[in-house]
């Protein structure tokens, strides 16, 4: 497999928790790619390890064994400032309760990696006000979070995820907070960003969210037990 | 490093929770304003008192009676063997017996009551200079002359002037021809401790107003000032042989009354200075406090923060200076309020009262409450820091 065309490179990964006296296997030997420019939802029930996987494959945690490669890159053995810049330049988050800075305005909200990359605040306002009118948010640059609709919250987390033009945005239940009919919107903007070329994950129990991706990851127990290509829409 | 950022962004959140920012910084505010008022107030102080001992001269010291003994009665000293201690004891010029009492005093059209006080020759005057005419000659003090010399204050209050030198002075129901005015003393409007209000011969007022009295103080002049430590212990072996060690004495020169003042407020200010520095601790939990409540409020802020690639010290830094942040505003509205309160109290009370300017360490007192308060923010702001910098960004994500 050529690798530049690779995003993520799964081998043989297992997860174990130490809890006090009890080892739980939270992945037991987990091994998948995704090309650049896939769309893949993962799903599962409660306790089938998707939440660790997505902690993985979001460098917030390294495997107990096997290797994971993020764009080329060995991460699996990196020590906790390498992982926090693999995160920062690689990966863009969509968390299901937004986590936005209330105090903050969108525009800074966005820009907030850029800050950690070390980006002048002149590019930074540049680059983030660039990033919100893409996800349809160019007029609500100054609004605080708490004036902005559920949907519209989303959407400055998009922004914001994608402010470093990442190679992976992983996605976490990201309409679990949300109504039905901006679901289906935030879906659409999803599936546009997909179209650009963004190599999307998502992590979802809803099997309609999860049906707009081209490709579902199913886990059970801790082991991949379901993988295949969604029926095009 | 974009500090500027992260320093707008600590007065953000601080002013975002203003109320208990101020209610924290209130401590620091009361430590600093406390621990510079303190010093400035004991400069001032002991300035003051500096001042008065000034007035005496190097030369001399005092000779009194133990305080503290059961019979005080036996204590006193006759005039003859007060003149036999300069033969006696090596490095003594002149003993004279210590005198002072309260008349009113006249001339012209004013009239005070002020202190006469039994003086030797210029000798034994303090180095505080005339203005007008002279000081005590020996002529004056072996013939008892009726002569006088007026201090600088005295002379103000009676609204005497150089050229009065010559007039007559009436004090009680005696006469004086003033000789010599002296300048006003570096003691201020505090009691000089050796320029009397008025200083006559003390032969003449061994015979006006001591006949027959006891001498219980006397002061000592001395040749050599390198070896008056010496002469002192000498003076109180020659006592407690003439005393057949039944009375205790106890010497006093400028230097050892600087020293024991010095103590006195050293001690003071060391005292009320740690209570300063206290509070200053106290102030640096009560910023670990609110810091610490502030890192746990925001623990999902720093999960975020982390898991979109902020690094253990960019959050650290983050915290830390908002702990700085407080601190700093703390310490701020401390200086103004410690350095307006020291110099109010300063220029209100003690230089009004005492007349006396002493240098005040300002740099100093500052420094000191500034670097206390800094080294207390330093360390109770660091461990808040480090706690949100290595907290789990998986946990912190789920942190309700």
């Amino acid at each position: 497999m050529n690798s530049a065309a690779t995003a993520i490179d799964v081998r043989d990964v297992t997860k174990t928790y130490v809890l006090g006296d009890v080892k739980v296997e939270a992945l037991r030997g987990v091994t998948f790619t995704i090309a650049r420019g896939e769309y893949v939802a993962i799903m599962g029930p409660s306790g089938s390890g998707k939440s660790t996987l997505m902690n993985l494959l979001g460098c917030l945690d390294v495997p107990t064994t096997g290797r994971y490669l993020l764009d080329g890159i060995d991460v699996s053995t990196l020590g906790d400032d390498a992982l926090a810049a693999i995160r920062l330049r690689k990966l863009g988050f969509v968390f299901q309760g937004f986590n936005l800075l209330a105090r903050t305005s969108a525009v800074k909200n966005v820009a907030l990696p850029l800050f950690y990359a070390g980006i002048g605040v002149k590019a930074r306002g540049a680059t983030a006000t660039e990033r919100l009118r893409e996800v349809g948010l160019g007029d609500r640059l100054d609004h605080k979070p708490a004036e902005l609709s559920g949907g519209q919250q989303q959407r400055v987390a998009i922004a914001r995820a994608l402010v470093n033009d990442p190679a992976v945005l992983l996605a976490d239940e990201p309409t679990g907070n949300l109504d039905s009919t901006t679901s289906e919107e935030l879906m659409a903007l999803f599936g546009d960003l997909n179209a650009g070329g963004r190599t999307i994950i998502m992590v979802t129990h809803d099997e309609g969210v999860a049906s707009h991706a081209r490709r579902i990851i199913r886990l059970r127990d801790g082991r991949i037990v379901d993988d295949r290509p969604t029926a095009p829409n | 490093m974009n500090l500027s950022a992260y320093i707008a962004e600590a007065f953000a959140v601080l002013v975002a929770n203003r109320v208990r920012s101020i209610l924290t910084a209130l401590g620091l505010v009361i430590g600093v304003t406390a621990v510079i008022a303190i010093q400035v107030l004991g400069a001032s102080m002991s300035g003051a008192v500096g001042g008065v001992l000034g007035s005496l001269s190097e030369r001399t010291f005092f000779v009194v009676p133990n305080q503290r003994q059961a019979d005080f009665t036996r204590a006193a000293i006759r005039l003859e063997d007060l003149q036999r201690l300069r033969f006696d004891v090596p490095n003594v010029i002149d003993a004279i017996p210590g005198g002072q009492t309260v008349r009113e005093a006249r001339i012209g059209h004013s009239r005070r009551r002020l202190g006469v006080g039994a003086q030797s020759d210029e000798r034994f005057a303090s180095e505080t200079p005339l203005i007008a005419g002279r000081k005590l000659t020996p002529e004056d003090i072996a013939l008892a002359r009726h002569v006088c010399v007026i201090s600088g204050e005295a002379a103000q209050k009676l609204q005497i002037t150089g050229a009065q030198v010559g007039s007559s002075l009436r004090v009680g129901d005696h006469r004086y021809t003033i000789v010599g005015i002296l300048d006003r003393s570096r003691a201020g409007r505090l009691p000089s401790l050796a320029n009397f209000d008025i200083s006559i011969p003390y032969t003449l007022y061994e015979r006006e107003y001591a006949r027959g009295r006891a001498i219980i103080a006397a002061r000592v002049l001395v040749d050599d000032t390198s070896k008056i430590a010496q002469t002192e212990s000498d003076t109180l072996a020659w006592l407690a042989a003439l005393k057949k060690g039944r009375v205790e004495y106890q010497t006093f020169d400028r230097k050892s009354f600087s020293k024991a003042v010095d103590g006195i407020f050293a001690g003071v200010t060391l005292v009320v200075g740690l209570i300063g520095a206290v509070s200053l601790v106290v102030a640096g939990i009560g910023i670990l406090n609110i810091m610490l409540v502030s890192v746990a409020e925001r623990t999902r802020e720093i999960g975020l923060r982390k898991a979109i690639g902020a690094t253990r010290f960019q959050i650290l830094l983050q915290f830390f200076i908002e702990a700085l942040a407080l601190s700093a505003f703390g310490c701020t509205v401390g200086l103004v309020l410690g350095v307006l309160i020291g110099a109010l109290v300063n220029d209100l009370a003690i230089v009004k009262l005492s007349g006396i300017v002493a240098p005040i360490p300002w740099l100093r007192s500052i420094a000191i409450a500034t670097g206390f308060a800094t080294i207390v923010t330093l360390v109770f702001g660091t461990y808040p820091a480090w706690r949100a910098a290595t907290l789990d960004p998986i946990e912190a994500l789920r942190y309700e």
